[in-house]
């Protein structure tokens, strides 16, 4: 009973939180909400890459932040395109890494051709399984098909593929809510900041077998 | 989008936006690009902001540029890690070496203000042997100034910043009292203290430049734990609101959005001013004396790029030390779970510190010290951690995210040793504006493995003693850069002397890290400031002697 | 007066805890039961103490003690243990002693109440003005202690954070003056004196106010504000010990002239 209780909660350690709730409290400003607003705007079409490059995208990124069917899916793929087409950098690229632009189109069309290598088909189509296998071996530099034309896939693995994904799905105000993050926060802060401590307008943690508590107390978060 | 100050200058036609009020403007005092005037100084964060505050109050004409923006932080920044990286220094830059530096967010800033804008306001001072470190510790080199009249400009400093610290300071010499108290510890930084006081080491609420009670038109912080992301209640001393203000009030002028390509030298050596970038065009500004503020890359980067016949491998460089013994800080980092609820997340990232290994030489292995402090990851960073250093991704990574607010970390500032194949060289690549891109080599030396291999024990220790769980350790994560333009007592050794005045152009200064001969395991930014401060008065002293180019 | 912004206070700052422990709430009980019995006793015209005041009343003194007790346990247990970090964010140790004040002081008014039209008011066989001004003036010293060190906790950044920190102290002099010198000269100094500090108790709310609103988003972010900026029912506490103080004064003037 518990262990089913403890499993559920797993899933969903913060039931019924949603962050967005607070849009019109004292932790978001206008500022904030202007570029939330924004970036709930952005769907599942590319305007940097091209559609098979996006389709790809899509695909890897699945495997990366794998995300419930529960609820709508964060348009990660559409994010990270339109940060391409910003053009907003890091501030500093290995050697050996072209400019983001050029690494992902490069990257991209790499790990679609070392797809059709071993598959005879393209990375979108592949299994779950063998779409795994392949980025393991691209975090390991184990590819270069000449696709890849010099850039070392284990760099690009780590500073663009896995980077860059990661922060465009925790860009996401979904994702926010799924970890359990307060969210913006001003003008209205934080007071209570010691262990277990939790502001009204805070996220409630599932406790195993009080799932119903949080759920309770996360829809009141404004 | 509403305008921020990203696209077009603010400062101008005879005013600068007003930092404290949305939409507000302060009068500023304004030069024509022909008018020579005292200073024209490269760069507005801790170390040309500072220098043009102290200089404009003492009387001399002041121009200080900035590649980056003005910001209003009260209407300009939002709650969000993705927009605010408008605060960071992006633009194209290679890194290599065995050991490649990871640069933008956490050690470089495009804003009138520099990375003040968004540092973590830690604001140490330096411990008093470091600035003999050759001397009394048989590493590094020495600093041509003594420690004695550092401790005065640090008091300057803090005062200034109203630094927030502990009633009393645990270790090095006597210090004043900080002008404002301690800031409450949250559950990330109490988790800090109790695994000191497990082990038996000294621990203390971090000084910070962040008010604990309201300033002015400043409000306190609300702990809302963006810090490093820019802070929107202006409760952050950065420089945009502290000496910027004073600068502007006392006769500087300041130009945002402009970015400085080249400084011109005339027949006899001397410098006569700046070509910058402003608007879509190349100006040019007359001055008298010229002072580079640029941080430990821009600033060896532009004496490079103003190489001329007289001064082929560049300005200041008859030394050939420019560029070079370019020294990172160790910032590796320890991670665990606590059963508890921890939520990090809220109030300033680094609530408490221990610099125990910086002031405790007994059972070392390696030269230098190491700060470790208390962390606060927001979610972004975070995961941007979990995957690129701890190899998560999947499902592993997102279970792993879902135990966000349970998380613990500890994270040093470590120093690394001077070594001139650490360096920042020009790479053959062009940025937007047409300068040369640099690029930054870096590789760790035995002594920089030891001192972390250090740190990393004993900070699991620290973790173990908490009962955190799932310990793991980031090993690969570099912050604050100096050197890359040292100063010294000698012209064959070092780029600038005591006063930061260049051995080889009398008129070309330079002020901001990366004048440090080493740099210590303490936050550079309250040193930076202090060295600013010296220098505004040393050039005060000298011009009285007629030994500053005023004609 | 002083069970009102002891209730209050401890209402806020308790609620600021989240209740964590169930005896937080005690204080909450107890001060408003003080409150209901003195304004009890204030409607109740009849000359004689009340038992159930006087339960209530000591309950509070004893209240006052055990909190003390707990505030010192709890800073204690926190780690750094009895350190300015603790002292400052962690619970307040002089504030439990106000309910301890608002007690002794309800319990003494019950003396004088049941001393009837005696011209010389007892209590405990002591002299009930003497008592009284000897417990305000203990109060306007320990409050002031807590005043001191919440500003120095704030820099006393704004010079008139200094006010409550000097003028109680002197107002306690006065008051410890008139009791050593059976009323004399100085009293009426201290009768204008205790009118000034009840005027600073009310004034202080004002000034706490404006604190509020200087915080980020002011008044709007009243759910963070009215917990992390200067507590607004904190110096009517020092209104109600100036109140209790002319009271004492007035007893012994009324002890003098029998």
């Amino acid at each position: 009973m518990l262990d089913r209780n403890a499993e559920r909660g797993a899933g969903d350690a913060y039931p019924g939180y949603d962050v967005l709730a607070k849009w019109r409290g004292p932790s978001w400003n206008e500022k904030t909400r202007e570029v939330v607003a924004a970036r709930l705007q952005v769907g599942d079409t590319p305007q940097f890459l091209t559609a098979e490059e996006f389709e790809i995208l899509a695909a890897v990124a699945d495997r990366v932040v794998p995300q419930p069917c529960s609820r709508s899916p964060v348009p990660v793929a559409g994010l990270l395109d339109r940060k391409l087409r910003a053009g907003v950098l890091d501030g500093y690229r290995a050697k050996g890494l072209p400019r983001d632009g050029e690494a992902w189109r490069r990257g991209l069309r790499a790990l679609d051709a070392e797809a059709r290598a071993r598959h005879d088909r393209g990375f979108a189509a592949i299994t779950d399984a063998d779409q795994d296998d392949l980025l393991r071996r691209c975090e390991a530099g184990e590819l270069d098909a000449p696709e890849w034309a010099g850039m070392p896939s284990r760099t690009f693995f780590k500073h663009r593929l896995l980077r860059d994904i990661a922060l465009a799905y925790y860009s996401h105000p979904t994702a926010w809510s799924e970890v359990g993050w307060g969210g913006p926060a001003s003008p209205r802060g934080y007071v209570r900041l010691d262990f277990n401590d939790r502001d009204p307008w805070e996220a409630a943690e599932a406790k195993p077998g009080r799932e119903a508590d949080a759920l309770r107390t996360n829809r009141n978060v404004r | 989008m509403s305008d921020d100050g990203r696209h077009s200058p603010r400062a101008r036609d005879g005013r600068a936006p007003d930092v404290f009020r949305p939409g507000g403007w302060v009068s500023m005092k304004e030069y024509s690009d022909h008018e020579a005037v005292d200073f024209v100084i490269v760069g507005t964060g801790a170390g040309g902001a500072t220098l043009a505050c102290k200089l404009a109050e003492y009387g001399f004409s002041v121009v200080a540029l900035d590649a980056g923006p003005y910001f209003r932080p009260l209407e300009d920044f939002a709650s969000d890690e993705s927009e605010q990286t408008k605060l960071y220094w992006t633009d194209d830059r290679i890194v290599d070496g065995d050991n490649p530096l990871q640069l933008g967010s956490n050690n470089s800033g495009k804003a009138v203000g520099g990375s003040t804008v968004h540092f973590a306001m830690v604001s140490l001072r330096f411990r008093p042997e470091w600035f003999k470190a050759r001397t009394k510790l048989g590493y590094g080199a020495d600093w041509p100034i003594d420690w004695r009249e550092m401790w005065a400009y640090y008091t300057e400093v803090e005062q200034a910043l109203k630094i927030s610290g502990p009633v009393n300071y645990p270790w090095g010499p006597p210090r004043p009292r900080y002008p404002y108290r301690a800031h409450p510890l949250n559950a990330a930084a109490r988790a800090l203290a109790r695994g000191c006081e497990a082990l038996g080491i000294g621990w203390t609420e971090t000084p910070l430049a962040t008010l604990s009670a309201p300033r002015g038109l400043a409000h306190p912080c609300v702990y809302r734990g963006f810090c490093v992301t820019g802070c929107s209640t202006n409760a952050k001393q950065s420089a945009l609101v502290t000496w910027i203000p004073r600068a502007l009030s006392a006769g500087a002028e300041i130009r945002d959005l402009a970015m400085v390509g080249r400084i011109e030298t005339d027949a006899n050596g001397l410098a006569v001013g700046v070509h910058y970038h402003r608007q879509d065009k190349w100006r040019f500004q007359r001055a008298r004396n010229v002072v580079v503020a640029g941080y430990a890359i821009e600033t060896p980067r532009l004496l490079l790029n103003s190489a001329t016949d007289k001064f082929p491998s560049g300005l200041a460089n008859s030394s050939g030390l420019v560029g070079k013994n370019l020294m990172a800080q160790a910032n590796q980092a320890v991670w665990g779970e606590m059963d508890e609820e921890v939520r990090s997340y809220k109030g300033p990232p680094s609530l408490a510190i221990t610099e125990h290994w910086n002031y405790e030489d007994d059972g070392k292995d390696f030269f230098g010290g190491y700060a470790y402090m208390s962390q606060g990851p927001l979610p972004q960073l975070w995961a941007n951690t979990q995957a690129t250093a701890h190899g998560l991704w999947g499902a592993r990574l997102v279970q792993e995210m879902k135990r966000y607010n349970h998380v613990v970390g500890l994270k040093i500032v470590g120093e690394m040793l001077p070594q001139e194949n650490n360096r920042v060289t020009l790479a053959d690549e062009r940025d937007q504006y047409g300068l040369r891109i640099p690029r930054v080599t870096y590789s760790w030396c035995d002594n920089d493995r030891r001192l972390i291999d250090h740190s990393i024990a004993f900070m699991s220790r620290a973790l173990s003693a908490i009962h955190a769980k799932n310990i793991w350790v980031q090993e690969d994560d570099t912050c604050h850069l100096n050197g890359t333009a040292r100063m010294g007592d000698r012209p064959d050794s070092s780029v600038v002397n005591a006063d930061c005045r260049s051995w080889d152009i009398p008129n070309l200064w330079i002020c901001d890290g990366s004048v440090f001969p080493t740099v210590g395991g303490a936050n550079p930014s309250l040193t930076i400031q202090a060295i600013a401060c010296r220098t505004a008065d040393r050039i005060r002293a000298l011009s009285r002697l007629g030994e500053v180019n005023l004609n | 007066m002083l069970a009102a912004s002891v209730l209050a206070d401890s209402a806020v700052e308790h609620y600021r805890g989240s209740f964590k422990n169930k005896a937080m709430l005690t204080p909450l009980i107890v001060a408003g039961l003080t409150l209901a019995m003195s304004l009890h006793g204030t409607a109740d015209r009849r000359p004689m103490a009340h038992q159930a005041r006087d339960a209530s009343y000591l309950s509070a003194a004893v209240t006052g003690l055990l909190g003390t007790g707990f505030h010192i346990y709890n800073v204690t247990k926190k780690v750094g243990g009895l350190s300015w970090q603790n002292v400052f964010y962690g619970a307040p140790l002089g504030a439990p002693m106000a309910i301890l004040l608002s007690g002794l002081l309800g319990f003494c008014s019950e003396r004088v109440r049941a001393n009837g039209g005696r011209r010389r008011h007892r209590v405990f066989n002591l002299p009930a003005g003497e008592t009284v001004a000897t417990v305000t003036a203990l109060g306007l010293l320990g409050t002031s202690g807590e005043a001191g060190l919440l500003h120095f906790r704030g820099a006393f950044h704004n010079p008139l954070m200094a006010l409550p920190v000097t003028l109680p102290p002197i107002g306690a002099g006065l008051l410890a003056g008139a009791v050593v010198n059976g009323g004399a000269r100085p009293r009426g100094l201290a009768r204008w004196w205790m009118r000034l500090l009840v005027g600073m108790g009310f004034a202080g709310v004002g000034f706490h106010a404006y604190g509020v609103s200087r915080n980020m988003g002011g008044w709007r972010n009243w759910s963070q504000n009215i917990l992390n900026g200067p507590p607004l029912p904190a110096p009517p506490s020092f209104a109600g010990l100036a109140l209790a103080g002319l009271a004492a004064l007035e007893l012994m003037r009324e002890a003098r002239n029998a």
